[in-house]
């Protein structure tokens, strides 16, 4: 623009300008949007538009070079006056816009053009260049939908392509898809399909009713004619008629997906298929069908139940529950935290089978139970069975394998340095690597290394506590908290060499049974409290309820034993601290209610990590409180407040350092849906698992773990005795048929009998008293749970004794079994005591507790036996002359011809019977499964007696100034168990100096023979032999062990001495 | 039962028929104080935890309120008689009577099993006992108290019932409610402070300084704590005490010539009275057989334990040095050991006198409820020492005019103010 040029006419001269280069910019838009103009008509039209937008529109030309063609306004003269932009789609410049003056113009911002003209052409050129590619791309979407249209409505429809294709690369594919949608159409009824099966083999029928016939003769396979496409065509032929293309496709495509899968059941199929391979079949598989796509449902199945078995168990049970609740991704990601080695054909033992099933029940359960719903299982990695053969090998262990067919003595001679042997191992590198990224994925969080054998889950035979469960505090350096996990995993390796585990098996006949171990590394669930780690709470739970405490609680209430901290003090019974019981069934009906009952049998230890010395530990759980209180959660549902006078559950806050606390539950009890949750539980696993089941759980204050699973049946407690049909009614002492818990009480030697009618007749609140301190001295006197104390109404009553014997639990400790027994008395029959006075105590010694109802019909108490044989109280305790006609003391085996009495009590049937027979150790197998505690009796007592026989051949009478040799006890009742000593009594008449000399020889057998027997059975005792010593006055003066010589029950038996001395 | 077994309401009637010759009552009087003057029995329908309706027996018997309001427990026990609450509510009428405090006996239950029964079933169990006898209870007629099996939680259920019927607060109704809640402070301390009392006045008795005297002590319950507590600021010098241990399932006794101490022991034992071993073995105490209190050269015995204890047996190991048995437990001696010392002449306080501590303080209770003021602790235990005092040398003074042994005298003067009291009244 001039300068000369007046402002105004200038502002004018602009705007006029603008306009029409606006105006230029529309007339062009609009040729952009008409859909249906071609290309050529755009770019005639840009050209057009152009010279009316410049400045000089008189000589101004356009030109637009598009790939080959070139748009031009007629005439066009290239000038040395024009300007350009490209036209540039998809990155690429695809031609130029051009304009030119026709002739020279006066100078402006770019030659004769202005600034405003040069971006107007390069706006112009940006628009055409989008309408080109916009263009572009719609033909190649015409083109695309054109080309799939004629593809449907000329060509060959797509399966016929896909089978073409089969047919021509892979041959066995397509002839099984072949058969396949011939049977398919076989099956939905299309008669010319069963036609073409005629081909296959014309003698055959395809009449199913010589199928279903009983005919002998094996049915001939039908041969497919290999090789020959005829009826493959037939059968698409067919199918095109009576299916849809995309019917067709479907099956055909489903049908190469299961094909795709046979891999995976190849490789489980094949047992020597290694966890290595398993695991990578199945990622392929997760690869290849991702969770929602369509497999048969035979398929699965079929593949789930080769994984359950081949990881889990053989157990066809096991897998029937199992296949109902896992599916192959459950199992895929279980298998990412195992660990193996290359090669390794493993399981994972009966404890992680347990666990993963009882979680997957519960998870699957959740939509009917609600209350499953927040039911967690702990982290865990598993080890499988086969490392610990590896390890050894690995480490030339080869000869300890051999150490179960060794004597159960050098066994445990050798045991402590099997076990040092294996904590100095060297695990396996792919095992230390494997078990450095369980570290890293646990980090710094407690463990507990638990086995888990493969015998675990094999009924009947519950392995519990027989092999090492070990917590480690998990803290410090990594190599120190690998070195402490390498530890614990080598020592309960070691434990499958014990002494212990290996009688156990050798008595169950399971010696010869491959023992592998598989080991689950868990995460211990709890909180830390100050340098302490615990749950709030853990404990187990049964289906079952086999210790009722009230005649109210039926045996499908169930029962959980429950403590504050680590479950261990729940698991196992404890000698001198109680769990808290509750049968979920009755909540309500608490063993303890009074005051005292409540504090008495409270928990009152608590066992947790101590992180700071890495160590697990007993604390008082007052000092524990009193210290960290505040830090454990939901702590105030836990323990109540000890008012003295009541118990209170807290409100808010609890000082800790001034309020006497009791743990009670009771908030947990009572305010939470705790007990729903557990009741829910057990009722869920026992219906799906078809068993009554017992149950470790723990909780962190937040939520409720699962920790293990299995039948109860397993327990050693609560096994059912079979209840012998064909007793002759002598034998029998007594039968009971309600409250009746599993178990076994065999050997019973003396019965120690009150008799109700006599007891109730006492007037004198004194002789009552005496019938108690009576008791409390027989319970001093008589062997060791080998007698029964059956009395009236309820022992240990406080108030009104006369409704049952006054006895405390220190008065009736060392029997073996307690009996109430409730006699009509009018019209009414009186409420028993369930021994509620010292119930847990009871619970935790093992004693067995029944009730008798005599009166009722069907039972049988044997008044005969119990009236007539013969009554040596006066005998044994002459101060309580006055209660003979009330206290029976009855020596079964002297009034029986030298049978004992066995208690067998069977839950299931509520039946439970006593029965004279001879001892266990000579009727075994009679009727009597195994045993499932203790020992099998016979070789302890025979031992010892053989022992007593020889030290009596050994002593030279004359030398020691010994009259008499005698042995009596648990030896010469044929009674004796590992931890039995050897009792015996000398009658001695010689000199100080002799009595000093024999002694001192019978010391140096005592301590030579408790060592052996250390070795024999891992019972510890100072001394092994019991030696009484009594003189001619003793005898004359009939003092304590005096009597046995000719005692009228239970009496010593002399043994003939010197045969080898001289 | 059949007739001709153990039946304690007839023991109790023998006992009395014996203070009642010696008295010599007249028929009528005799008549009156053989039975109760009243007997409920009644049904307690409730509704169990399983929607079943169980019904349960209650009773409450009031032996005689001529000098008071009755007062006596409430006990849940499965097979209560009768006859067994009519002994206990006897009983309790001589009680209150030998420490002469404004009240009769009665004693009442239910005949249920707490261990059968949920928290709220028993809850039921206490408001229906209530809906049934709330006209004939209250403050100033029948005062229940707990008893076997029954807790202050009991009373709180009872007494919320009957302040819920009548339309009022009655806080007296019912003894044994939690401090704060209408209970009495000094209850702890009350049986063995009282038991110490009546030592401290036999002692003056004698002539002997408290300081002068060393003591055994059996048991080392609430009762033998404070009695310790109490003789020990008295200047006494306490050589040993016995108790259960739970662990081992026996009892020992512990001893420490140069005095055993009340804070020492505290501080080492567990809330039922049992002594850890190993602390007392780290304190220096001995470790004795549990039945080794009674054989201590002492002037004290105290038993506070058990029944039964000093028997014809025991009785011979005691020590001749001993001066005054002062039975802290109910009935620690047979009549056999009775006879032992009262030919040889040992000062006994009796039971139902020396222990009488605990039920002067539910009296106390009783009144602070009534006035709905209640009293500081030293104030109680101020108050008892008066009542123990007098109600002690009462007996003493009875004991010495008609030369009677004192288990006889306490009993002599228990019925011979009841007696007074029903004819003073006019009944006989």
């Amino acid at each position: 623009m001039s300068d000369h040029t007046p402002p105004t006419d200038k502002l004018l001269w602009f705007l006029r300008e603008r306009a029409k280069e606006l105006n230029c910019l529309y007339r062009i838009e609009e040729w952009l949007n008409k859909s249906d103009a071609t290309l050529e008509q755009v770019c005639m039209a840009i050209i057009e538009a152009i010279p009316a937008g410049w400045q000089h529109p008189e000589c101004c030309q356009a030109r637009i070079v598009l790939e080959d063609a070139t748009y031009t306004t007629s005439g066009l003269r290239e000038s040395p006056w024009g300007m350009s932009a490209p036209l540039k789609v998809f990155d690429q410049i695809l031609g130029t816009l051009s304009v030119y003056y026709t002739q020279q113009m006066p100078i402006e911002d770019d030659g004769p053009f202005l600034k405003e003209e040069r971006k107007l052409l390069t706006t112009i050129a940006e628009r055409l260049a989008s309408h080109i590619a916009f263009q572009k791309m719609r033909s190649v979407y015409n083109q695309y939908n054109t080309a799939e249209k004629e593809l449907v409505e000329h060509a060959r429809p797509e399966w016929r392509v896909v089978l073409d294709l089969l047919r021509r690369t892979d041959r066995n594919l397509f002839l099984t898809i072949s058969s396949k949608m011939l049977n398919y159409l076989c099956w939905s009824g299309v008669e010319e399909a069963k036609v073409l099966t005629q081909y296959y083999d014309p003698e055959q029928s395809s009449d199913a009713a010589s199928l279903l016939s009983d005919s002998n003769v094996p049915h001939r396979k039908r041969v497919a004619l290999q090789g020959n496409d005829f009826i493959s065509d037939e059968t698409f032929k067919i199918a095109s008629d009576n299916l849809t293309p995309a019917e067709i496709l479907s099956f055909i495509q489903r049908w190469i997906q299961q094909d795709k899968l046979s891999f995976l059941i190849k490789t489980l199929a094949n047992i020597n298929t290694p966890l290595s391979e398993l695991n990578e079949a199945i990622r392929r598989f997760h690869r290849m069908a991702p969770e929602g796509i369509d497999i048969p449902i035979n398929t699965k199945r079929g593949l789930l139940v080769s994984l359950i078995r081949r990881i889990f168990s053989e157990d066809l049970q096991y897998i029937n529950i199992a296949k109902n609740y896992t599916d192959v991704y459950d199992i895929f990601e279980l298998l990412q935290n195992v660990i193996y080695l290359p090669g390794s054909h493993g399981k994972l033992g009966g404890k992680a089978a347990g666990i993963f099933l009882a979680g997957q029940i519960l998870k699957k359960s959740v939509e009917s139970d609600p209350l499953l719903a927040h039911i967690k299982t702990p982290k865990a990695w598993y080890i499988s069975s086969d490392v610990v053969l590896h390890f050894m090998s690995y480490n030339n262990f080869d000869e300890v394998i051999e150490q179960k067919y060794k004597d159960v003595e050098q066994i445990r001679l050798e045991y402590p340095n099997v076990v040092q042997t294996f904590k100095n191992a060297v695990f396996p590198t792919e095992i230390l690597k494997a078990l450095s990224v369980v570290l890293d994925d646990f980090s710094d969080h407690p463990l507990i290394v638990r086995s888990s054998s493969l015998l675990e889950d094999r009924a009947a035979a519950s392995f519990s506590g027989k092999y090492k469960s070990l917590f480690l505090a998990n803290q410090g350096t990594k190599e120190e908290r690998l070195e402490a996990l390498l530890d614990a995993i080598a020592e309960v390796y070691a434990s499958i060499f014990g002494p212990d585990p290996i009688e156990y098996r050798a008595e169950r006949g399971l010696l010869d049974f491959h023992e592998e171990m598989g080991i689950i590394i868990q995460q211990v669930i709890g909180t830390k409290a100050g340098k302490y780690f615990l749950p709030t709470f853990a404990g187990v739970a049964f289906s079952h309820n086999e210790l009722r405490w009230s005649p109210r609680i039926h045996r499908d209430d169930g029962l959980i034993r429950i403590v504050p901290g680590l479950g261990t003090r729940a698991v196992d019974r404890t000698s001198d601290d109680y769990p808290i019981l509750i049968s979920p069934g009755q909540p309500g009906l608490r063993v303890n209610v009074t005051v005292d009952e409540m504090v008495r049998y409270s928990p009152k230890m608590i066992d947790v990590i101590n992180l700071e010395t890495n160590t697990f530990e007993t604390h008082h759980i007052d000092e524990l409180l009193h210290e960290f209180g505040d830090e454990i959660p939901l702590i105030d549902q836990i323990v109540s407040i000890d008012k003295g006078d009541h118990i209170q559950r807290p409100l808010g806050h609890i000082d800790f350092n001034s309020e006497r606390l009791v743990v009670t539950f009771e908030g947990l009890l009572t305010k939470t849906d705790f007990i729903a949750q557990v009741r829910s539980i057990l009722k869920t696993l026992e219906e799906k698992l078809g068993t009554p089941v017992d149950l470790e759980f723990a909780h962190d204050g937040t939520d409720f773990y699962l920790l293990q699973c299995r039948p109860q049946s397993h327990s050693d407690d609560s096994a059912p005795a079979s209840i012998p049909k064909d007793v002759s009614p002598e034998r029998i002492i007594f039968t009971a048929n309600r409250y009746v818990t599993n178990g076994r009480v065999p050997d019973i030697t003396h019965l120690v009998y009150v008799d109700p009618q006599k007891y109730g007749a006492i007037k004198d609140r004194q002789q009552l008293l005496s019938v108690g301190r009576c008791i409390s001295r027989l319970n001093q006197i008589l062997p060791k749970r080998q007698f029964i104390l059956m009395g009236p109404g309820r022992w240990g009553s406080r108030g009104d004794i006369k409704l049952g014997v006054s006895v405390t639990y220190s008065d009736i400790n060392n029997i073996a079994m307690l009996i109430e027994i409730a006699r009509q008395s009018g019209h009414y029959v009186p409420d028993l005591s369930f021994g509620t006075h010292f119930f847990q105590d009871l619970v935790e010694a093992k004693i067995r507790y029944l009730p008798l109802y005599p009166d009722d019909g069907a039972n049988i108490l044997n008044e005969t036996f119990l009236q007539q044989s013969r009554n040596i109280l006066l005998e044994v305790l002459p101060e309580f002359e006055q209660l003979v006609g009330v206290v029976r003391l009855i020596d079964v085996p002297q009034s029986a011809s030298g049978q004992v009495v066995h208690v067998l009590m069977n839950s299931d049937l509520d039946q439970a019977i006593a029965i004279l027979a001879a001892p266990r150790s000579v009727v075994q197998g009679q009727w009597e499964e195994p045993l499932l505690t203790g020992s099998s009796g016979e070789h302890y007592w025979r031992w010892r007696f053989n022992i007593a026989e020889q030290i009596a051949a050994m002593l030279n009478p004359v030398r020691f100034g010994v009259k008499g040799f005698y042995v009596f006890g648990s030896t010469k009742n044929a009674t004796a168990g590992p931890g039995s000593d050897i009792d015996l009594l000398i009658h001695f008449a010689g000199t100080p100096e002799q009595r000093r000399e024999l002694e001192s020889w019978l010391d140096g057998w005592s301590l030579c023979l408790s060592e052996i027997n250390y070795e024999r059975t891992g019972m510890k005792s100072e001394r092994m032999l019991d030696i009484h010593i009594v003189t001619d006055q003793d005898i004359a003066n009939q003092d304590s062990y005096a009597l046995k010589i000719s005692a009228v029950t239970d009496a010593a038996r002399p043994l003939p001495m010197g045969r080898i001395a001289k | 039962m059949k007739s001709d077994s153990f039946n304690p309401f007839a023991m109790a009637q023998q006992q009395f028929d014996k203070a009642a010759e010696f008295l010599n009552l007249d028929s009528g009087t005799r008549e009156l104080l053989r039975w109760p003057l009243r007997e409920y029995q009644f049904s307690i329908p409730v509704r169990m935890d399983d929607g079943k309706t169980k019904i349960f027996r209650g009773f409450r018997v009031q032996h005689n309120d001529a000098r008071g309001p009755s007062k006596g427990g409430i006990r849940f026990h499965p097979q209560e008689t009768v006859d067994t609450v009519r002994a206990l509510s006897m009983w309790m009428t001589w009680k209150c009577s030998v420490v002469n405090i404004p009240l009769g006996g009665g004693k009442g239950g239910v005949i249920c099993d707490p261990h059968n029964l949920s928290q709220h079933e028993q809850q039921q169990i206490c408001r229906g006992w209530i809906r049934q006898l709330w006209r004939n209870v209250g403050p100033l007629a029948d005062v229940p108290a707990p008893d076997v099996m029954t807790n202050a939680q009991h009373m709180l259920w009872m007494l919320d019932e009957y302040e819920a019927i009548v339309g009022e607060k009655s806080p007296g109704l019912i003894t044994g409610k939690p401090v704060g809640m209408g209970g009495s402070l000094g209850r702890t301390e009350a049986t063995g402070y009282g038991v110490m009392y009546t030592v401290r006045e036999a002692l003056k008795l004698m002539n002997v300084k408290p300081e002068n005297t060393t003591a055994a002590f059996q048991g080392f319950g609430n009762v033998s704590q404070y009695a310790l507590q109490l003789y020990q600021r008295m200047g006494g010098h306490a050589i040993c005490v016995s108790c259960w241990d739970q662990k081992d399932q026996t009892s020992y006794t512990y001893r420490k010539m140069s005095g055993i101490s009340f804070d020492e022991l505290m501080s080492i034992v567990d809330r039922f009275g049992g002594i850890d071993k190993t602390k007392a073995k780290d304190l220096g105490y001995e470790i004795l057989p549990g039945g080794a209190w009674i054989e201590q050269d002492v002037d004290i015995l105290v038993p506070a334990a058990i029944e039964n204890q000093v028997t014809a047996e025991t009785v011979q190991k005691i020590s001749k040095k001993v001066r005054i048995v002062a039975e802290g437990a109910n009935g620690p001696t047979t009549p056999e050991a009775d006879k032992v010392f009262e030919d040889r002449g040992v000062f006994m306080i009796p039971d139902f006198l020396a222990n009488a501590g605990g039920v002067t303080c539910s009296y106390f209770e009783q009144v602070q409820s009534n006035m709905n003021y209640f009293w500081e602790k030293d104030e109680v235990l101020g108050k008892l020492d008066i009542k123990m005092t007098s109600a002690f040398s009462d007996v003493s003074d009875l004991a010495k005019k008609k030369k009677l042994y004192m288990r006889d005298a306490a009993y002599m003067i228990a019925v011979s103010r009841v007696a007074q009291a029903c004819r003073d009244r006019g009944w006989v």
